[in-house]
């Protein structure tokens, strides 16, 4: 890409994140929660594109980072007397370890065992939060002090949203990259052109989960309650997954399309369907998948609007 | 395999060949790291590779293309280039010499498009020219002839010679035995993971025992 | 190569072996085991009941390595169509005043035409396609499922009783009777359908679809059509295994989730795509359920674990499973 291009995103880039700075002090308390929902969903899309988009690897877990992240900061603020933020940072190192401890023996599985696997590791993770009370609280959940944290989190959030933008920009337009593309295209052949798979899976791995532990951190001080099933919600990855796979598995402004669009799409038809809401989204899933299973990118590449690859 | 052992040539250009199945490909898996041997060594250059990585092989200078090609198929030719590594340069540098080995191959036309959507013929000049990225000194080809029209292959043929004279040692696994005869200086024979022959061209042409590998006469 | 091929054999067998021991370990550092005879036959009841419980794992189980033996597709929506079969013995049950096992007659039939239905519309489309499309096709079909079950019955438990009392088996083992019969029944579809799958015209048909479909069609083997009675037999399965499921458990929607991921541990312990397999593994994870479940403190919510823990091991050390090839 030419520097004016990239110089071009990033006043892009800028110019919404201004736009949203500013909207808290014009819009209700709904719409503002509306768009910190909106910027979680895109942090999680970005963050779950890294591993299964790039390199391949399809996480059905990944609500597992989401939920140590929350549990971090509600231990920590609630038991320990934390100031929130630091928790966040905390949330990150623990999910980023969590990472590399089991992504070593599970990146070894080919894809969808690998996708089984993380399903598993993510309700394990359920399970042990629930059973470890003592640390936990167990089923009871955790209560944070109630205080109006709305402003605090909205930027919060805003903040890591742009430093996820930035850091997913970063990795699909890099050599890193396309060295993750290829390991997901021919890992073999990645091999033998020198890329030590599994360093980079692992280093993508790591980087995918510590967005979402900071998001998980920043809802737990926004919702001031969390509990297992709440946190550890499979809805998460799926939605993490549909809306990466709706915008364009493997690009960069896919899942930032696919996450504000389906999101949108999910309050609108929540707020005038609120039971048959949840059947639509399965079936919506299953009509993704079915027919257009690389997504609006995918279409837009094919009819010639953008580019073809990352890199150019 | 079973019990061979070959002493490729240095600084030239090496045949291998011997009938389907003989183990060919096999022996350029075990020599990149695919597949490790279950006994004996690879030395290359005083050390011995036997076990490592395809990596860390590709970190010693040796690289390969594949029979049936791998080229990534999602990805544009010039991402196929760029996904090489060992080359800590800059990225423009990385770039130009990219788009350098994609005109060297006559691709330049097609650097944006998929790898998946090239003709075969085309997806081999291209895994030829991944090969190349980080200048290797050993480079291994297994069958670079098959699926390609001739004026492409006297293309390729003429960079491999150029290759071969600035030093670099190349080893090529090939059915097309006028490739093989005109273009080698040595040869190698396989059969059922054994090697039954090696010499030059002549020898080889005037063996009968490769007769009888290709042929069928008789059966060890 | 045969060097690791019997490796990772032995090494699975070690780690089944620790798997088993673990829990009488734990029992044993928390105090929950005795060794007196009250307690030795309350062993012996679990471990019995266990494999009982483990027939009705099978079932659920032997469809999903149907459907991956034949079309190599990963049905996400299993545990769902267990608790469909559930459900529908519950209507069944409560409604129209049949016996659970009768409603067999019916609800069997009906979970054929379903997944044949399944087959046609969603799953065509993703047999030879990467296998993650079968996985998320289906996996938005689960979804879809638990929704609509939630939305028709609410996410309250039900249970059907039946056959409250106990069967004494000896002095001191005792098992409950919806148990015996559900492994009874259990024991009955799953020999049935081996046998249909192994002398049956239709059976061999499958199964040589399953070892290559190519070769298959040019036997002038109707593969669309198989892949149809694979699914619609799958179901039926699932199905089966719900109604048993449901005159032993409670269940809800939500309950599939967790059946799935028991077909899944299963399935990938006996080998993915080995109908004996899945029988086997599906009595082991039904033992080994069972005696956390005693021994373990927490035991209700470590027995999930459990079958995480499971399935992820034998990933990793040998992801064909007890009776497949070492990578299979």
């Amino acid at each position: 890409m030419k520097q004016h291009e990239h110089i071009r995103n990033l006043a892009l880039l800028a110019v919404v994140g201004l736009a949203l700075a500013f909207a808290p002090g014009v819009l209700s308390v709904y719409l503002r929660s509306f768009l910190l929902f909106t910027m979680m969903y895109v942090v999680l899309a970005l963050s779950w594109n890294i591993i299964s988009g790039f390199t391949g690897y399809t996480s059905f877990g990944h609500v597992a980072f989401y939920g140590i992240g929350a549990y971090a900061c509600a231990i920590l603020v609630a038991d320990y007397g934390w100031h929130w933020l630091p928790t966040l940072g905390v949330g990150a190192v623990v999910a980023g370890t969590v990472a590399v401890v089991l992504g070593y023996p599970v990146l070894r599985l080919k894809g969808p065992y690998f996708a089984i696997a993380m399903l598993g590791a993510a309700e394990g993770t359920r399970v042990i939060a629930t059973v470890w009370d003592s640390l936990t609280h167990g089923g009871l959940g955790i209560s944070l002090p109630s205080a109006d944290t709305s402003f605090e989190t909205y930027y919060a959030m805003l903040t890591l949203m742009v430093l996820t933008v930035l850091v997913a920009y970063r990795v699909g337009h890099s050599r890193f990259g396309v060295r993750l593309n290829a390991i997901r295209e021919d890992e073999v052949a990645a091999e033998a052109l020198g890329v030590n798979a599994t360093r980079y899976k692992l280093a993508a791995f790591v980087l995918s989960a510590i967005f979402p532990a900071v998001a998980g951190g920043i809802q737990a001080y926004k919702v001031l309650y969390i509990d297992p099933p709440s946190v550890f919600f499979v809805q998460i990855t799926i939605a993490m997954a549909l809306m990466s796979m709706l915008g364009g598995k493997g690009t960069v402004i896919g899942p930032i399309v696919g996450a504000v669009l389906l999101y949108t799409v999910q309050e609108l038809t929540w707020v005038n369907f609120p039971t048959a809401h949840l059947i639509a989204y399965g079936l919506f899933i299953v009509v993704i998948a079915r027919f257009m299973p690389r997504g609006l990118m995918g279409l837009a590449i094919d009819r010639g609007w953008v580019r073809k690859g990352m890199v150019h | 395999m079973d019990g061979c052992s070959f002493a490729v040539p240095a600084g030239k250009i090496s045949g291998l060949i011997g009938p389907n199945g003989s183990g060919k490909t096999t022996t350029f898996n075990m020599l990149t790291g695919i597949i490790p041997p279950d006994d004996g060594q690879v030395i290359y250059r005083g050390e011995d590779l036997a076990g490592l990585k395809p990596y860390e092989v590709f970190a010693r200078g040796i690289t390969r293309t594949f029979q049936i090609t791998r080229v990534f198929r999602e990805m544009t030719v010039l991402e196929n280039m760029l996904s090489v590594t060992g080359l800590s340069v800059p990225d423009e540098v990385a770039r130009s010499r990219a788009e350098e080995l994609i005109a060297f191959v006559n691709l330049g036309h097609l650097r944006a498009e998929y790898g998946g959507r090239l003709s075969y013929g085309q997806q081999k000049l291209l895994e030829f020219a991944r090969a190349l990225m980080t200048d290797p000194d050993l480079i291994l080809l297994d069958e670079p002839a098959a699926g390609v029209n001739r004026t492409l292959l006297q293309h390729l043929l003429d960079q491999i010679h150029r290759l071969q004279e600035r030093g670099k040692t190349i080893v090529i696994v090939e059915h097309d035995m006028n490739v093989i005869m005109n273009h080698c200086e040595w040869i190698f024979v396989m059969d059922y993971g054994v090697k039954i022959a090696e010499g030059p061209p002549a020898a080889i042409q005037g063996s009968e025992r490769v007769l009888d590998a290709y042929f069928g006469r008789r059966r060890v | 190569m045969r060097r690791s091929e019997s490796g990772s054999l032995s090494l699975l067998a070690a780690f089944l072996v620790c798997a088993y021991a673990l829990p009488f370990v734990v029992g044993a550092l928390t105090g929950n085991v005795r060794l007196a005879e009250f307690w030795l036959a309350n062993l012996a009841s679990v471990v019995l009941s266990g494999i009982m419980q483990g027939g009705v794992y099978a079932m659920f189980a032997v469809g999903l390595t149907l459907i991956f033996g034949v079309m190599r597709i990963i049905n996400a929506a299993h545990g769902e169509m267990v608790m469909m079969g559930a459900y529908l013995t519950w209507v069944a049950f409560f409604y129209l005043g049949v016996d659970p096992l009768l409603a067999l007659v019916f609800t069997l039939p009906l979970a054929f035409l379903f997944g044949m239905a399944v087959q046609k519309v969603l799953l065509n489309a993703a047999v030879g396609a990467p296998e993650l499309t079968g996985l998320l096709i289906t996996f938005g079909l689960g979804l879809t499922m638990i929704y609509a079950a939630e939305l028709i019955f609410t996410t309250d438990f039900r249970t059907i009783p039946y056959a409250p009392g106990t069967v004494q088996l000896t002095r001191t083992i005792t098992i409950g009777q919806n148990r015996v019969i559900s492994f009874a029944m259990a024991l009955v579809i799953s020999v049935g359908v081996y046998l249909f799958l192994k002398w049956s015209r239709l059976g061999k048909a499958v199964r040589a679809t399953a070892l290559n479909a190519e070769v298959a069609m040019v036997c002038g083997i109707n593969v669309r059509r198989i892949y149809l009675v694979t699914t619609g037999l799958a179901a039926a399965l699932a199905v089966a295994g719900g109604a048993l499921v449901s005159i032993q458990f409670g269940f809800n929607p939500e309950t599939g989730v967790v059946y799935t991921l028991q077909a899944f541990a299963i399935v990938i312990l006996g080998g993915r795509g080995h109908y004996v397999g899945a029988l086997i593994g599906g009595l082991m994870l039904a033992v080994l359920e069972n005696l956390v479940s005693l021994m373990v403190p927490n035991g209700t919510a470590m027995v999930e674990l459990a079958a995480y823990g499971l399935m992820i091991f034998v990933l990793l050390i040998r992801p064909g499973g007890l009776m497949g090839v070492k990578e299979a």
